[in-house]
């Protein structure tokens, strides 16, 4: 087997200045967590754009101060639409993020990652049963939803943030709790414009911080 | 300055080397308990199989790095990760360059 250079360039062997060291490192240490981290862009800009988009596309299918209102399905389609497609890409992304490697980050991230599927499944069985009762008008259903979900989402990204001790992941639950008890006082359709603001807006603000400055490692954000 | 062969600068000898300081640097990215699969870090590095083994297994002598072997649905999966040494050494390593570069950054410092 012989020792080639492939990759390494001609002089692979030529002894290395202090100075070429250094800076080998630190351009190595950046493509390599570039491209070994899972990209938190990928989870937070989708997001932040279907909760932007969609609840944006549903508050103004509800009478309001502007000239013109969206018929009501547009604001349901847009909705689920990039719900899936939000759904899918953070799936893609997790599962893609740390190929190769095995061990305790990865056990974490995966942990981390089905905590949001079993979560929303549980609240979404609790909402629907409560709401099948028949108690609860339109509204209570509408602010219901908006309340628990956000309180959900919050939650998990104060988990996030303690597991990769990330401050700013931590302040976007903070923020998406404060959205979520926002949303439940202005009620309907206020609760909308609330998510799609509050929550696509706080959302896609974490994912410009993370694309100008990534979070170091998957477990030392 | 000396004109032998040995460690310039008094840099660890087995770090010291493009392509293993490439290894090196890749491997201590992950997170301390983490292993790559070899292929995994074939393709992140861009070296060919024969120059990725013929360097870890310097880097394995010298009880840097630890490679085991798994069995994933009866394929068998060749591991690489740093050991606890192997991360001091390159602690170490890049406080030392630090040192070096140092008096240039900061002259009279």
């Amino acid at each position: 087997m012989s020792s080639d250079d492939a990759g390494v360039g001609p002089d692979a062997d030529r002894p290395l200045s202090a100075g070429e060291s250094m800076a080998l490192i630190e351009r190595e240490q950046r493509e390599v967590r570039r491209r070994l981290n899972v990209n938190v862009v990928l989870f937070y800009g989708p997001w932040g754009a279907a909760y932007l988009l969609g609840f944006g596309a549903v508050y103004l299918t509800y009478p309001s101060g502007l000239p013109a209102r969206l018929p009501g399905a547009v604001g349901a389609v847009v909705t689920v639409v990039l719900f899936a497609v939000a759904t899918v890409t953070s799936a893609v992304n997790g599962v893609r993020g740390g190929r190769g490697v095995r061990g305790p980050s990865r056990v974490v991230g995966s942990m981390y990652g089905w905590s949001w599927p079993l979560g929303f499944g549980a609240l979404s069985l609790v909402n629907s049963r409560v709401i099948a009762f028949g108690g609860l008008s339109a509204d209570a259903a509408s602010l219901l939803w908006s309340g628990s979900a956000l309180l959900l989402v919050g939650v998990l990204y104060l988990a996030g943030g303690a597991l990769w001790q990330s401050p700013a992941m931590y302040a976007l639950g903070v923020w998406m709790l404060v959205t979520g008890a926002l949303s439940v006082l202005v009620g309907v359709p206020g609760n909308f414009l609330v998510l799609a603001l509050g929550g696509g807006g706080g959302m896609l603000l974490t994912a410009v911080c993370f694309a100008v400055r990534p979070p170091r490692s998957p477990t030392r954000a | 300055m000396n004109a032998s062969s040995g460690p310039p600068l008094g840099l660890d000898p087995v770090i010291h080397a493009q392509a293993r300081l490439r290894v090196t640097v890749a491997l201590a990215a992950l997170a301390t308990g983490d292993r790559i699969t070899f292929p995994r870090l074939q393709e992140l590095l861009d070296m060919t199989a024969g120059n990725l083994s013929t360097h870890l297994r310097k880097l394995e002598d010298a009880g840097y790095v630890e490679i085991t072997k798994a069995h994933q649905r009866r394929t068998p999966v060749t591991y690489v990760a740093l050991t606890g040494p192997g991360r001091r050494a390159f602690a170490d390593y890049t406080a030392a360059l630090r040192v070096l570069l140092a008096p240039i950054d900061q002259p009279g410092g």
